[in-house]
């Protein structure tokens, strides 16, 4: 078979995040099971229009389905927010490396997420919480543009009843009255957090800038660069580490990220660009 | 398996194959593709590398990613050095990682590389000082070579399983070459070599063959030279499209039917602003300059990173195709003179 060929999924349910973010549940055709690993990212076609890379938003413990949270912002993405339940879409992969979460155990985690970058953070999230127990605790700091661009809403009821897991979240802007929270850059809900540096891992996903920014502001609150992963991203085509379009320095981040640690990355010339 | 044979004879043996599709140049440098071998009128072995990249073979321009046709046997004859380490570079993108590409492995298991030494390098030639040679040996990627004991005789040299099988079955009636002959050859390949240093004198000096790495690695940000270089860079892609080695592709979506999945691949290259824009129209090389460094940087850092070789085989394609006379030797040496290193001899 041709590593190139997609497996056909059918999209069951599509939520809609916010005015520009849904989130579509898919469900392979001819097989019962897709299973990934937190943080590897899928290849999704939208046929006759074209392919572009995201990152599962749901459990890989939950492996009869599949969520992807997709924000509209091109051609393609356009084309599949248009799209309606019961069509049928392309996914190739898993792809990448994931999180590794198995060396999160015993230590407390903090998890940075901007916007559309709480996708593959909610997966995240999903794994842990399964073994919260096994995580001193868990910080979630998120930052969205204004409240109505925060996504999985329904969601955060839920998880602020979990025990070990802290929730900040902060907006740039918003109307008198609308929000009770921290208004801000996402990095300012870092000066409010408490936490024990040296036994700490902290993972980011955003926009290319929130990263910039986030991954300056843990520097300074002395997390070392191996204790910082950031998901990256980048023009991507085939996911396999071969047409080249996602290269960084000497890595493909299709095969050799898209998570990487800030070790990897610190040597290369303007990361976030 | 080993055999000394003159220019007449292999041409007429090369005649009489009938069991491959064969493609060769002739005089022109411009690969052809055969079906009836009486046909071959020359082979001009004394030239340099062609002008098309052989990748053309393997990795082709626009290939249909999701259907096998049946693939013909190939018979592809008169590779060079240079050639051959850039399919070496292929082979580790396409088949060498976790992930194989099947269309290019079965085109590659289905030619049989007939490999020769250059023994009139031309002026853009630069193979020696980016760590290559103007001869092949054992390893380099080819099944058989054809050496120069001189310009009318040939040793024929097997270096793989395919290629001991092709010499047994069409040259097992020819002498085996004598410890002269051999002699001789080594003397016409040190001669080729001297040449290749002799017209790169002005850019490398012998002992820092294979140190530009170091070296351009720390060139990232000299911006204002990459700028003046790349002042006439006219972003045509053709230095791309000719080097041997480039690798990059991009898939386009053909068919609207899920059911059919047809989609093909077609050469892309990092020249192009297309190639690395994202999302929503940001750029991580938006600026002409960027794009010309990661040319460099692709082939002399990062790809050194991942194969302990560049990415480049001093083949001069590059420098021969630019329509700003874009010469890479004399870009390196501005960039590592601004770094206070001496390369002229
Ligand atoms: C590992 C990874 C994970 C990701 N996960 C998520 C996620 O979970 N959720 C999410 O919302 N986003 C995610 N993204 C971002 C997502 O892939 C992009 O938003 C998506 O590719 C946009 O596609 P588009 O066609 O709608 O956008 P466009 O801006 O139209 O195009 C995007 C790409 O197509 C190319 N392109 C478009 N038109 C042309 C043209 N005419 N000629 C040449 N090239 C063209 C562009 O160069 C660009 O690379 C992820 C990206 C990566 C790399
Ligand atoms: S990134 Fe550029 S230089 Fe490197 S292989 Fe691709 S097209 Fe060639
Ligand atoms: S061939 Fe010359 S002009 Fe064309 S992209 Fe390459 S360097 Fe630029
Ligand atoms: S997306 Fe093709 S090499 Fe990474």
């Amino acid at each position: 078979m041709s590593i190139y060929k997609p497996q056909n999924f059918k999209i069951i349910k599509i939520i809609e995040e916010t005015p520009n973010i849904k989130t579509f549940t898919l469900k392979p055709l001819d097989s019962d099971k897709f299973s990934f690993k937190t943080g590897q990212f899928i290849e999704l076609t939208v046929y006759g229009v074209g392919e572009a890379p995201f990152t599962p938003s749901s459990s890989p413990y939950k492996t009869d389905t599949m969520d992807v949270t997709i924000m509209r912002v091109g051609r393609m993405t356009e084309f599949l927010h248009s799209m309606k339940e019961g069509e049928i879409v392309g996914i190739r992969g898993p792809y990448g490396k994931g999180y590794p979460v198995e060396s999160f155990v015993g230590k407390e985690v903090l998890i940075v997420g901007g916007g559309v970058g709480l996708a593959p953070l909610r997966s995240l999230l999903f794994t842990l919480i399964e073994k919260i127990s096994d995580f001193k605790k868990i910080v979630l700091c998120y930052g969205a543009r204004t409240p109505s661009d925060i996504v999985y809403k329904y969601l955060f009821p839920e998880w602020y009843k979990i025990k070990g897991l802290e929730i900040l979240r902060s907006v740039d802007r918003c109307q008198p009255g609308e929000w009770d929270e921290t208004v801000g850059v996402v990095t300012c809900l870092l000066d409010k957090i408490k936490i024990d540096v040296e036994n700490s891992v902290a993972v980011v996903c955003g926009p290319p800038i929130m990263m910039k920014f986030t991954t300056l502001k843990l520097i300074d609150m002395k997390f070392k660069p191996n204790q910082i992963y950031l998901s990256m991203e980048r023009n991507m085509s085939c996911g396999l580490g071969k047409c080249g379009h996602c290269q960084i320095g000497s890595y493909f981040i299709c095969k050799d990220g898209p998570v990487f640690s800030w070790e990897q990355l610190k040597d290369i010339p303007e990361p976030f660009e | 398996m080993e055999k000394i044979i003159n220019y007449s004879d292999l041409l007429s043996v090369f005649k009489n194959l009938n069991n491959f599709i064969i493609i060769y140049h002739n005089f022109d440098q411009i690969y052809k593709k055969i079906i009836n071998p009486q046909e071959i009128q020359n082979l001009a072995l004394l030239n340099i590398r062609c002008i098309h990249p052989p990748k053309l073979f393997f990795f082709k321009v626009k290939d249909i990613l999701t259907s096998f046709t049946s693939v013909e046997k190939i018979l592809l004859l008169d590779v060079k050095f240079c050639d051959l380490k850039a399919i070496r570079i292929l082979d580790n993108i396409f088949i060498g990682e976790e992930y194989v590409d099947e269309k290019y492995k079965i085109y590659k298991e289905n030619t049989l590389i007939i490999s020769s030494d250059c023994i009139n390098p031309q002026l853009s030639c630069f193979c020696s000082i980016v760590g290559g040679r103007p001869y092949v040996e054992k390893g380099d990627g080819s099944d058989l070579n054809i050496s120069f004991v001189d310009e009318n005789n040939l040793i024929l040299e097997a270096f793989t399983q395919k290629g001991e099988e092709f010499l047994k079955e069409n040259f097992n009636e020819f002498e085996e070459p004598t410890k002269n002959d051999y002699l001789k050859r080594n003397s016409v390949r040190v001669v080729s070599e001297r040449k290749i240093y002799e017209f790169n004198k002005e850019y490398i000096k012998e002992d820092k063959k294979n140190k530009h790495y170091l070296t351009l690695k720390n060139t990232y940000e000299l911006e204002s030279i990459w700028e003046k270089e790349s002042e006439k860079c006219v972003q045509c892609g053709g230095c791309n499209f000719i080097c041997p080695s480039c690798y990059c592709f991009l898939i386009r979506e053909a068919s609207k039917d899920y059911k059919d999945q047809h989609r093909d691949k077609v050469w892309d290259v990092c020249h192009f602003t297309g190639y690395s824009r994202v999302a929503g129209g940001a750029n991580p090389r938006k600026y002409k300059y960027q794009r010309f460094r990661n040319r460099y940087q692709c082939k002399f850092v990062y790809r050194y990173e991942n194969f302990n070789m560049y990415a480049c085989s001093g083949c001069g394609r590059c420098i021969e195709v630019c329509p700003g006379k874009i010469d890479m030797r004399k870009v390196i040496r501005s960039l590592v003179l601004a770094k206070g290193e001496e390369v002229l001899v």
